[in-house]
C-alpha cells in the first residue's frame, strides 16, 4: 500500500507536465515565428518596423497632452504647417510656402491644395484657427498653451482669460491663407509652427467627439503620415500609412508597431530575438555591446545643470559659486558615472542646436566653461576668507538613480579637489520641483529640455522677474541683451547677444555649473535606415524611415 | 448565517471609509501637485493658482475631501489627472484583466502543484522527496520572483523560443508571467501543507480510523488531506489578492498591461483619483476576499462555525 503513493503522485505529475508540455506545444508555432525573425535580423522581408515606448500613453489630445511619449505618437499621426525635417530644420507640411513681413512680425501661411484629414474633408485654415484657440482659451488649454500664447499677438491676454478670442491676432484669410500676427520677431515661429499644440483639429470634429475626443483611435482625426489603427494606453499603439496623406508616396514603411516596454532589459531581449527593431540601452549594457555595430549615440537638446541659489548664503557669494562650478570635470561624469551617450557640458546651450549663418550656436561660442581645479581652489579660499568661516553646503537631487549618482559624483569631486564636504538631499521629482519653488535649497541638480530648436529657449528663462525656482537670479544687464535678442531682426546680432547673455550667466555671474547635455545610447539593425529622432519637441519621426 | 453577513457588510464599509480618509489625508502630505514637470515650472504662480483651481485643487483639503466622499458615494471615482479625461473606472477595467490572468492561473496553478508536494513530503517524511520538496520551497521564497521571470525569459523565451519573451498578445503570453508568479505559491503552499499534514497524521483519530480498518486511501483523503487544508485556506486569501491585483516587476518584465505598475506611477506623478481609485479597489477586494475565506471556513471545518448560526 505504501509503495503506491510515489507511483501515484509520479503518474500525477507525469499528467501535469503533459499539461505543461501540452501549453508549450500549442505555442510550438509562436516558436517557430520567433526563430523565422531571428533569421531575418539581416534583412527583414515585410515592410514593418516594431519599436518601444518606455511608458504607458497618457494622453493624445494635442491640445493638452505634455509628455514626450504622446507627443512622440501624435508627431506621426499628425502634422502643423511645418514639419521637422531629418536635419532638424524646418520644412513645408501642411503649409506649401509663407511670407513673413519686413518686420518680422506678420506671417502669412499658404496652405497646400488638397491637404485632408483621414476622412477625407478638406484640411483649411481655420482649422489652424481653431485649434490655436482652443490651445489657449482657459476653459480647454492644457499646460503648454505658453507655447502659442508667448508669442502670437493678443495671445497673453486671451490665455489669463482677460480678453476675447477675438482679440488674437490669427486670421483665417480664406480656406488656404492663414495670417498670423506675432508679438515680437520670432526667427524660430516656422519652427514652432511644427509643434504638437500648433496642429490643426476639425471643429465639427471634435465638437461631435465631446470628452470622447482622443480617448480611442476612432475619436482622432488624422492628418499626418500614419493614422493609429490601434490605441491602447497600457500597451501601446499600431501605426499604418495614411492614405489621404499629402506626401504619402515618400512614406517608405507601411506598418509600425509602438509597444510599451518598461523594463530595459525585457527590451533588450526582444531586440536580440528580433521582436524590437532599436533598443535603448542602459549604461550597464553601454559597455557590452560599446563594439558593435548596431551601437548609436546621439545627444538630446535637453542639458543638466547645478542650478546655484543665489538668494542663500553662502552660496550668494560669487566666488565660491565659482569655485563650486570650476571643480569638477563633466567628462567624468559622463564618461565614468552616466555611461549611456551623453556628452560634457561646457555651456548651457546644447551642441547641434542652431547658430547663424550654418553654424551652430556652441560652435560660435566654444567652450564657456572650463573644469580648472587650480582656479577652484583658489576662488574657494578666496571666497571662505570675504565669508570669514567655512561654509556649509548641501546639495539637493531627485531621487532617480541618474541624479543620485551625479549628486555622489559631485560630492567626492568637492571632497577631493576642494577639501569639502557638502550633504546631499534627496527628494522624489515633484519634491525636488516644490523645495525649489519654495526658496529652501542652495544648490540642486536640475535640467531643462529645449521646447524648440533655438537658445531663446534656454536664455529666457533667467530673465528678470528674480525667482527661486531660477536661483533668484537677476542681472538687468543680462536681460537688456535677451530683451534685444527678442526684438532683433538681424539673425548675426541676435546671435551675438545671445551668445553674450550665455557667458554672463555662467561666467560672470556662475548662476550654473555646467553638467551634461542628455544622450542616449542605442542598438537599431542594419536593415532599418532614416529613423529619425530629433532632439527636442517630439523626439520620434518615423516620416523618413525605411526597411532596406 | 445572514445576520454574520450583514454585520459584516457593514463592518467592511466603515473599513473602506477608514481607508479612505486616511489615504485622502497622507496622499495630500505628498510634494507637488499633478502638474509638477520641469516643463510647468516655467509657469508663473497666477498661472499655478489658475490651474490648481480649475481643477478644484486650490479649496481647503477638508472641502476636497467632503467633495470626493460625495462623488464617491454615487460610484464616481473621479477622472485621472495623468490619463487625463480618462475616469477611474475606465483605466481600472481597462487593465484588470491582464493582472486577474495571469493571477489566477498562478494560483491555481500553485494551489496544485504546492498541496501535491506537501502531501508528498509529509508522506515521505525525512526522505528524499521530502528533502527535495523543502529545497525547492526554500527556493521559492528565497529566490525573488523577478529573478525567476529573467532567467524564464532569457531561456524558455529567447534561447528557446518557446513562449513569446513579452508582450500580450495571445494566449501564450500569459504563460511565462503566471509561471514566474507560482513558484512564490508553490513555495508557501507545500511548507504549510507539509507542516499540517505531520500534525494530523500524528493525531490519535487517524490511528481510530486505522484500526477500524478503513482503507488507507480513504483515511488519507476524508480524515488527513481534509483537515490539513484549512490552515492553507487562511494563507490562501492574501496570495490570491496579491496575485490577482497584479504584480509591478512581472507586469513590467513581460510587458503586461496590467494594473501592477499604476499604483506607483501614479503616486509619482499625484494622480490622485487614481490613487484614491486603486487604494479602494485593493482594499475593497481583500476585505471581500477574506470575508468569503471566513465563509468558506464554516463549509469545511465543522469545527468553526461563525456566531448566530447555532440559534
Amino acid at each position: 500500500m505504501v509503495k503506491k503513493w510515489p507511483k501515484i503522485f509520479g503518474v500525477m505529475l507525469a499528467g501535469l507536465m503533459i499539461v505543461l508540455a501540452g501549453c508549450n506545444f500549442q505555442e510550438s508555432s509562436s516558436g517557430e515565428k520567433g526563430e523565422k525573425e531571428t533569421a531575418k535580423a539581416d534583412k527583414k522581408a515585410e515592410n514593418v518596423l516594431n519599436l518601444s515606448l518606455e511608458n504607458d500613453i497618457p494622453d493624445l489630445n494635442q491640445v493638452k497632452t505634455t509628455d514626450t511619449i504622446s507627443f512622440s505618437i501624435l508627431n506621426n499621426i499628425m502634422e502643423g504647417l511645418y514639419r521637422i525635417n531629418k536635419d532638424n530644420e524646418p520644412e513645408p507640411a501642411m503649409a506649401k510656402s509663407y511670407d513673413v513681413s519686413e518686420d518680422g512680425l506678420t506671417y502669412t501661411f499658404h496652405l497646400r491644395d488638397n491637404v485632408k484629414w483621414s476622412d477625407g474633408t478638406p484640411i483649411t485654415a481655420n482649422d489652424f484657427k481653431y485649434s490655436w484657440l482652443r490651445a489657449m482659451n482657459p476653459d480647454t488649454a492644457g499646460s503648454y498653451s505658453f507655447i502659442l500664447a508667448d508669442y502670437i499677438k493678443g495671445g497673453t491676454a486671451f490665455a489669463a482669460g482677460e480678453a476675447g478670442a477675438d482679440t488674437v491676432a490669427i486670421d483665417a484669410k480664406d480656406d488656404q491663407t492663414l495670417v498670423v500676427q506675432l508679438e515680437k520677431p520670432t526667427p524660430f515661429f516656422v519652427s514652432l509652427t511644427a509643434f504638437v499644440t500648433y496642429f490643426p483639429l476639425n471643429e465639427k470634429f471634435v465638437t461631435e467627439k465631446g470628452d470622447q475626443f482622443a480617448l480611442t483611435n476612432d475619436n482622432i482625426l488624422y492628418n499626418g503620415p500614419y493614422v493609429l489603427t490601434k490605441y491602447d494606453q497600457a500597451s501601446g499603439v499600431e501605426l499604418e500609412k495614411n492614405p489621404e496623406y499629402w506626401d504619402k508616396k515618400n512614406v517608405a514603411v507601411d506598418k509600425v508597431n509602438l509597444k510599451v516596454i518598461k523594463e530595459q532589459s525585457t527590451a533588450l531581449n526582444l531586440y536580440e530575438a528580433g521582436e524590437l527593431d532599436r533598443v535603448i540601452l542602459s549604461s550597464a549594457d553601454v559597455n557590452s555591446y560599446k563594439d558593435s555595430k548596431e551601437f548609436k549615440t546621439e545627444t538630446e537638446f535637453t542639458s543638466y545643470y547645478i542650478q546655484f541659489n543665489l538668494g542663500k548664503d553662502p552660496i550668494s557669494n560669487t566666488n565660491i559659486r565659482k569655485a563650486l562650478q570650476l571643480a569638477y570635470d563633466p567628462k567624468t561624469l559622463t564618461d565614468v558615472v552616466l555611461n549611456n551617450g551623453s556628452e560634457p557640458a561646457t555651456g548651457l546651450i546644447a551642441p547641434k542646436m542652431t547658430g547663424a549663418d550654418g553654424k551652430s550656436f556652441r560652435e560660435l561660442q566654444g567652450d564657456v566653461v572650463k573644469p580648472d581645479v587650480k582656479k577652484a581652489k583658489e576662488l574657494w579660499e578666496q571666497g571662505v576668507k570675504e565669508l570669514g568661516k567655512t561654509p556649509e553646503i548641501t546639495l539637493l537631487t531627485a531621487d532617480d538613480t541618474v541624479s543620485k549618482d551625479t549628486g555622489t559624483f559631485l560630492q567626492s569631486e568637492y571632497k577631493k579637489n576642494l577639501g569639502i564636504d557638502i550633504q546631499l538631499v534627496t527628494k522624489p521629482y515633484s519634491g525636488r520641483l516644490q523645495t525649489m519653488r519654495d526658496n529652501d535649497y542652495q544648490m540642486v541638480v536640475s535640467k531643462w529640455g529645449a521646447d524648440y530648436n533655438d537658445p531663446m529657449t534656454y536664455l529666457d528663462l533667467w530673465m528678470s522677474p528674480a525667482i527661486p525656482f531660477r536661483g533668484n537670479y537677476a542681472n538687468p544687464k543680462y536681460d537688456e541683451l535677451v530683451t534685444a535678442a527678442k526684438n532683433e531682426v538681424d539673425e548675426k546680432v541676435r546671435m551675438d547677444k545671445l551668445m553674450e547673455a550665455e557667458k554672463i550667466l555662467l561666467k560672470d555671474d556662475a548662476v550654473l555649473g555646467t553638467l551634461y547635455y542628455q544622450g542616449t545610447a542605442f542598438l537599431e539593425k542594419p536593415y532599418l535606415k532614416g529613423l529619425v529622432t530629433h532632439p527636442s519637441g517630439s523626439p520620434l519621426d518615423l516620416k523618413y524611415a525605411s526597411v532596406q | 448565517m445572514k445576520k454574520y453577513v450583514v454585520i459584516r457588510l457593514i463592518n467592511i464599509v466603515l473599513t473602506l471609509f477608514v481607508i479612505a480618509t486616511v489615504t485622502f489625508f497622507l496622499m495630500k502630505q505628498l510634494p507637488g501637485s499633478p502638474f509638477d514637470e520641469e516643463k510647468l515650472a516655467v509657469l508663473s504662480d497666477n498661472q499655478r493658482a489658475e490651474f490648481l483651481s480649475r481643477y478644484g485643487l486650490d479649496k481647503p483639503v477638508t472641502t476636497q475631501y467632503v467633495l470626493y466622499l460625495k462623488n464617491l458615494a454615487q460610484g464616481d471615482l473621479g477622472t485621472s489627472y495623468y490619463f487625463k479625461g480618462q475616469s477611474v473606472v475606465s483605466i481600472l477595467a481597462d487593465r484588470i484583466g491582464p493582472s486577474a490572468l495571469i493571477g489566477t492561473q498562478a494560483v491555481i496553478l500553485g494551489l496544485t502543484i504546492g498541496i501535491i508536494l506537501g502531501i508528498v513530503a509529509a508522506f515521505r517524511h525525512n526522505t528524499f522527496w521530502d528533502y527535495s520538496t523543502m529545497f525547492v520551497a526554500v527556493l521559492g521564497v528565497s529566490v525573488p520572483n523577478f529573478v525567476f521571470a529573467a532567467l524564464l525569459q532569457y531561456y524558455v523565451g529567447l534561447k528557446l523560443g518557446l513562449l513569446p519573451v513579452a508582450f500580450w498578445e495571445s494566449y501564450s503570453s500569459s504563460i511565462m508571467p503566471s509561471i514566474a508568479l507560482t513558484l512564490g505559491v508553490v513555495a508557501t503552499i507545500a511548507r504549510y501543507t507539509r507542516n499540517e499534514m505531520l500534525e494530523v497524521l500524528g493525531q490519535d483519530y487517524m490511528l481510530t480510523a486505522k484500526a477500524k480498518g478503513v482503507k488507507r486511501i480513504k483515511v488519507i483523503y476524508k480524515h488527513a488531506i481534509r483537515n490539513a487544508l484549512i490552515p492553507v485556506v487562511t494563507v490562501l486569501g492574501p496570495i490570491t489578492v496579491s496575485l490577482l491585483t497584479g504584480s509591478l516587476v512581472i507586469e513590467n518584465i513581460f510587458g503586461v498591461p496590467g494594473i501592477g505598475s499604476l499604483f506607483v506611477d501614479s503616486i509619482k506623478v499625484n494622480d490622485y483619483t487614481t490613487i484614491m481609485g486603486l487604494t479602494l479597489f485593493y482594499s475593497a477586494f481583500f476585505v471581500l476576499t477574506m470575508l468569503v475565506i471566513d465563509l468558506l471556513y464554516g463549509l469545511i471545518d465543522p469545527r468553526i462555525r461563525v456566531s448566530g448560526v447555532k440559534e
